[in-house]
């Protein structure tokens, strides 16, 4: 099972060949999705005249972080390696990625309300997308408390 | 002759209008049903260098009310923010103080 560790400062993803293969699995069938994650995290101004001023100058910004999250999450997935070194910006990128991921996943299951995990029924929780949001969220929190410790 | 009338007197600016005055814009955080609890504190925490229990009060406020100003700035400095906000993922939008 993924492993998320603290050693000397540094943090290490300890992930064995399955579970590289089966991220970047995620990473290529929800990829597609993140588009339209980004368009419903970018709203900024209630004011249209504002909003477009911010889509112009300011989003194309937050997508190159974004792409750049997602392709440093990808090469180490495809480094070969079972153990992953991060820097604390790293894991941020990888936080960040996952995030978006976890909504990509929820916003094909259609999750508009905080109760929609004790609301799941059979068919949801046998779906790809449940299982991409448990597993990415189990790995976010192991992060967050690599990060925190 | 005319005579001349005082000027009404203005009153002093409270220190809270002039913050307001000074930065105008508060940073909105929204509720998303997908986004982890802990990923959200630690987002506040690194973002705008808050202490665990003051990330978390936030969070819990944007959780139960569905939303939160989580900093007041000025716009240039707001719309950064809310950037980086949308770079985790986070719902956020700016508004007039």
């Amino acid at each position: 099972m993924a492993q998320v560790l603290r050693r000397r400062g540094r943090i290490q993803v300890r992930l064995n060949p399955n579970e590289r293969e089966a991220l970047l699995s995620i990473i290529a069938k929800l990829a597609p999705q993140l588009a339209a994650v980004r368009s419903t995290t970018s709203r900024a101004y209630d004011e249209p005249d504002l909003q477009s001023e911010f889509v112009r100058w300011v989003k194309p910004e937050s997508d190159r972080e974004c792409d750049a999250d997602l392709d440093a999450v990808r090469r180490s997935l495809e480094s070969g390696e079972d153990t992953l070194p991060l820097t604390e910006a790293q894991a941020m990128s990888w936080l960040r990625t996952l995030n978006h991921l976890r909504l990509a996943a929820g916003q094909v299951l259609g999750v508009d309300d905080d109760d929609w995990m004790e609301e799941a029924d059979d068919k949801t929780r046998a779906s790809y997308e449940y299982g991409v949001l448990m597993a990415l969220g189990y790995i976010q929190e192991e992060l967050i408390a690599a990060l925190d410790s | 002759m005319p005579t001349s009338t005082a000027p009404a007197p203005v009153a002093t600016p409270t220190k809270r209008e002039k913050a307001a005055r000074q930065f105008g814009w508060n940073v909105v955080v929204w509720n998303d049903p997908v986004t982890l609890m802990s990923y959200v504190v630690l987002v506040f925490r690194r973002l705008f260098g808050y202490d665990h229990e003051t990330a978390t009060r936030l969070m819990l406020q944007v959780h139960n009310e569905g939303r939160a100003v989580v900093a007041t700035q000025p716009r240039e400095q707001a719309e950064v923010t809310v950037a980086r906000l949308h770079a985790f993922g986070l719902q956020a939008t700016m508004a007039r103080t």
